[in-house]
């Protein structure tokens, strides 16, 4: 809760006794990991989320609610396609070879072929990349 | 026969029930029979919070915003349309290109509109931070101000126990100013004082419109050096003299006028006649458990647009919309309305620029203030950069 007053000193908050027994049953709680020295991986891995928090600002912060866009965006369009697609195909007598033809007909097709064979593009160049391998200086 | 669903409204309420409501619908939607459509009059969707950051140098246009038809699951009928009249009487309503559509189920998400002209003075000599241009003006003061006063306002709608827009509003934007002219280095030249009506709500003499909250801030504007004053209704404004003047007979001069001005509904929605708000505000009256405009049970209001005691903002929409969007499906299907909403909204406030402050309330249960801190303004800024579009596609 925040007070409008300034903070009690440690053996204040401590003598309350509700925050006594609250303390009293975490101990008895935390006995096992306490007595096994497993509590301290949890206050290491504290420690590191507490450091990440220190090192995360306005720009960390964008770049990671971007990525998380982007793939979002991702995602959510492969769905999309991908529910629209499969409840045409499933809902419709197979076509015939000739009907599968007129189907480009239709310019969306067409832009969806285009789309394809531009993504392949892109795979190709990378993949392209990582089979040069630069000679040793 | 079809049944149509129309939603009115390309804000965060309209566009995450029209995604929610494909979603919940698949089955008919498949079967051809329900049709969703949205109506919205702008291709584009804006995060309307963000707003507030313009104001603070924090955002570019293109940053607050994307084409409304990229957040929309592909199930649903998108039309580019201004909606000039709403028939509920005859479940119909008219466009501005001529158009008509007729409907079996009505959303309205059609939110309000800051209205400072409805103040005299305030419109030539006062700012707000509610839309992206009169932001940006208050920006450029921001950044250019050395000495002086920046004076804060808030009005409520005359209508009773009906909020302000974004009740967190006055307040972050007020410790966000100081913390923007402390880096900038004329916080010690520049009076901020914070003021706040003698009726906010169902409250008296207060500075916020929940008492807990309102009995915190003292302490937090003191600590800050902000000057603070209960019982300053805004009646008019003196632009050549800049001096407010307020109902109860006070007056304060300004540099910087920086209000939360007077808000109404959209016109279609004021000229439909079944508002009963004061002064020509327009919320419609809506049935605060299922949500209902009241003697139209195919109709069902959200967000800004009624007459409810519950903040103006995305928080709540995120909780009216699946309320409706499982009346509407249950009364397809059983002819029942069984959902029910408990006033439930939830938000984490920017407590100035770096620090945040997870908040929830309903009905029943006012805000719990807790200490502002680092993990809530990063978890807000990953709200505003990221989580926010997930919100709209109806993926959280």
């Amino acid at each position: 809760m925040l007070t409008a007053t300034k903070p009690q000193d440690a053996a204040a908050v401590l003598a309350d006794p509700d925050t006594a027994e609250g303390l009293r049953d975490l101990a008895e709680h935390l006995t096992p990991l306490l007595q096994g020295r497993r509590l301290h991986n949890v206050v290491d891995l504290l420690s590191a989320t507490s450091d990440f928090i220190d090192m995360a600002d306005d720009q960390l912060t964008q770049k990671l609610a971007k990525a998380f866009e982007e793939v979002v965006w991702a995602g959510w369009s492969a769905g999309n396609a991908l529910r629209s697609a499969s409840a045409t195909a499933a809902d419709s007598e197979p076509p015939t070879l000739w009907q599968l033809s007129r189907q480009l007909n239709d310019p969306e097709v067409r832009r969806g072929l285009f789309f394809i064979i531009q993504l392949l593009g892109a795979v190709g160049r990378q993949v392209a990349l990582e089979a040069e391998i630069p000679e040793d200086d | 026969m079809k049944k149509r669903i129309v939603i009115v409204g390309g804000g965060i309420g309209g566009t995450m029930t029209a995604n929610n409501m494909v979603s919940k619908l698949g089955v008919e939607i498949r079967r051809n029979q329900v049709e969703v459509m949205l109506i919205s009059n702008s291709p584009w969707h804006y995060y309307k919070p963000a707003f507030m950051y313009v104001a603070f140098d924090m955002y570019h246009k293109a940053e607050l915003r994307r084409k409304q038809a990229t957040l929309l699951r592909p199930e649903v009928r998108f039309v580019v349309d201004e909606v000039e009249a709403f028939e509920f009487s005859a479940s119909r309503l008219h466009t501005r290109s001529g158009a008509h559509y007729d409907y079996d189920y009505l959303v309205v998400s059609t939110g309000c509109l800051p209205a400072p002209e409805r103040i005299e003075g305030l419109a030539e000599a006062g700012d707000h931070f509610y839309q992206f241009e009169p932001a940006r003006r208050l920006a450029q003061k921001l950044r250019t101000i050395e000495r002086g006063r920046i004076f804060i306002t808030v009005t409520f709608p005359k209508t009773p126990d009906v909020p302000h827009q974004c009740g967190i509003a006055p307040i972050e934007t007020t410790l966000m100013v100081d913390e923007l002219l402390r880096r900038r280095g004329v916080r010690d030249r520049v009076e901020i004082l914070y003021t706040y009506p003698t009726v906010s709500q169902l409250l008296r003499n207060c500075l916020f419109m929940q008492k807990q909250t309102c009995e915190v801030l003292p302490q937090i504007f003191s600590d800050r050096d902000i000057h603070f004053k209960r019982g300053f209704t805004l009646e008019r404004v003196d632009p050549d003299a800049r001096v407010a003047h307020s109902t109860e007979g006070d007056s304060e001069d300004f540099d910087i006028l920086m209000s939360t001005p007077p808000i109404r509904a959209v016109d279609a929605v004021i000229n439909s006649g079944v508002s009963e708000a004061a002064e020509d505000e327009g919320w419609l009256p809506t049935n605060r458990r299922s949500l209902q405009l009241k003697g139209h049970p195919n109709v069902y209001c959200m967000g800004d647009t009624v007459d409810l005691p519950i903040s103006k903002a995305g928080g709540s929409c995120h909780n009216q919309s699946p309320v409706i969007i499982d009346n509407i499906a249950f009364d397809l299907r059983q002819g029942a309305t069984p959902a029910v909403y408990d006033g439930r909204v939830q938000a984490i406030a920017q407590m100035g620029l770096e620090a945040g402050m997870p908040l929830w309330y309903d009905y029943d249960q006012d805000v719990q203030p807790t200490p502002p801190t680092k993990v809530g303004g990063l978890m807000r800024k990953t709200f505003n950069r990221g989580v926010y579009w997930a919100t709209a596609r109806g993926l959280v």
